[in-house]
């Protein structure tokens, strides 16, 4: 195995030139795991990229605010912009794995594993984060739910990195819901961020939820959002989520109880939510 | 070769791409670092890294150059234990050990980092450190007298 670690994006762009294949490790912690599942996958060239400056701070702007590549879900949850602006995302990190774990994961790492299940997604969803992509033919942005397209897969080619992810501001208020099979270092069984502002006369003034492990993307509940928007009963208008999701069996739960679990907990939060 | 600071002394390693931490750390004889998982579950494999906890295991040791890690191994001297070690004996949070230079590091970071960490402070950092043995409540109050005063009860 070879080990690279460039000190900037123009040498990291120099070493996708030299090589092909090169596999980028950040934190390493589903990089790691995965190698001692598969050990053939120790592949050839390693290219460390937590020594690229540009890939790290959180700045603010008048407009958004932007998260750089390496940001540590612990530096996401000790930011006041993140819990002023985003509670979700802040949400989330407060229940991500452990401490530990927290200090090495970074934030394009739990995008750009595309896990059905990555915590920090939802929020992102229901906030429109829009990643920002550099490689050798130049800079790309793109919505976060255009840019995983499925259990593991992104839309990255493989001589482009994520450099950040931007998130617009707003007054927009939101939530995150994990369901793991214990408090602490779960694997979310359903988990779920609800992004909603109410307005004077306790009318939906913008609503969005993307829900977790219940497809193999995280994905917008757009029908059931669509109905609540128009009016329609929580209790009549829960069932449209069977008609949005596909969850599976797995070793955490089976389909059957995702499904019910996902539409009584949003039946409840929503309701919550609308006596606020 | 690849440099860092291990419990205050420079060192230089000369090892293969790939190596985790954990290896290279019990290859030296630090047997405080234990193997729990490949996975980092157990946080059995926990040390600092700048200060703050990270599983060995989950680390290249190529990663490390220019760090400063320690291990309970700096805690001691012989007989002579550091006040939270203390504290764990006297509260008798120990039974098998296996976990608890994990928790004593994780305490230990805690205290460094934040002014009167409250209980679930505590519960937040023993979080990723798995022990079969005392379900918690021992380590927990062994730790809250430790931040209380900095001495065992
Ligand atoms: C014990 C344990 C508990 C966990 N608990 C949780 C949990 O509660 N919730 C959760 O969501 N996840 C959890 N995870 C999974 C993991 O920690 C997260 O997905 C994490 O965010 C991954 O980030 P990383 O920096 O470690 O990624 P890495 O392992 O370094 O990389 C992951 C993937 O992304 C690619 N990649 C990383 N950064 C970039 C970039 N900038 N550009 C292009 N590609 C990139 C890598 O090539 C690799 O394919 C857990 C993992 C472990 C081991
Ligand atoms: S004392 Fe045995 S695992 Fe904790």
């Amino acid at each position: 195995m070879k080990y690279f670690a460039p000190k900037s994006l123009e040498e990291l762009k120099d070493l996708f030139l030299s090589n092909h294949d090169l596999n980028i490790l950040a934190g390493g912690t589903d990089v790691l795991p995965r190698w001692q599942d598969n050990p053939s996958l120790k592949l050839d060239v390693l290219v460390d990229i937590k020594k690229i400056p540009e890939l790290i701070g959180i700045k603010e702007s008048e407009t958004d605010i932007k998260i750089g590549a390496l940001t540590t879900v612990q530096d996401l949850k000790k930011s006041d912009i993140i819990k002023k602006h985003f509670s979700s995302i802040y949400e989330a990190t407060c229940q991500f794995a452990g401490v530990q774990i927290r200090h090495r994961a970074t934030i394009a790492g739990n995008i750009c594993n595309a896990s059905p299940a990555g915590d920090l997604l939802p929020g992102l969803y229901v906030h429109n984060a829009v990643i920002q992509i550099s490689g050798l033919k130049g800079e790309r942005v793109v919505p976060i739910h255009q840019f995983i397209t499925g259990v593991g897969k992104t839309i990255l080619e493989s001589d482009e990195i994520v450099v950040g992810i931007v998130i617009p501001k707003s007054s927009i208020k939101s939530l995150f819901y994990k369901l793991g099979l214990r408090q602490s270092m779960a694997i979310s069984v359903v988990n779920f961020a609800i992004a909603y502002e109410i307005d004077e006369n306790n009318n939906w003034k913008s609503l969005q939820i993307a829900a977790g492990s219940v497809a193999p993307t995280v994905i917008y509940l757009k029908t059931f959002t669509d109905a609540l928007f128009s009016g329609s009963d929580v209790d009549e208008s829960i069932q449209l989520v069977d008609d949005e999701i596909s969850p599976i069996d797995d070793i955490r739960a089976t389909a059957s109880y995702r499904s019910k679990v996902i539409k009584n907990v949003l039946m409840h939060i929503i309701k919550e939510i609308y006596v606020r | 070769m690849i440099q860092f600071q291990l419990n205050g002394k420079q060192v230089s390693a000369n090892v293969r791409p790939g190596t985790t931490l954990l290896d290279f750390l019990r290859d030296k004889g630090y047997f405080s670092v234990k193997y729990g998982s490949d996975k980092g579950e157990t946080g059995a494999d926990t040390i600092l890294v700048d200060g703050n906890m990270m599983n060995a295991s989950l680390m290249l040791i190529h990663t490390v150059s220019g760090k400063n890690i320690e291990t309970v191994e700096s805690f001691a001297h012989g007989q002579d234990v550091h006040p939270l070690q203390d504290s764990f004996i006297e509260e008798g949070a120990i039974q098998c050990g296996y976990c608890t230079p994990g928790m004593v590091l994780a305490i230990e970071s805690l205290a460094r980092e934040k002014d009167n960490p409250n209980e679930s402070d505590v519960k937040d950092v023993l979080a990723g450190v798995y022990c079969r043995c005392t379900g918690y409540v021992k380590p927990v109050k062994a730790a809250m007298n430790y931040l209380a005063t900095g001495e065992p009860k």
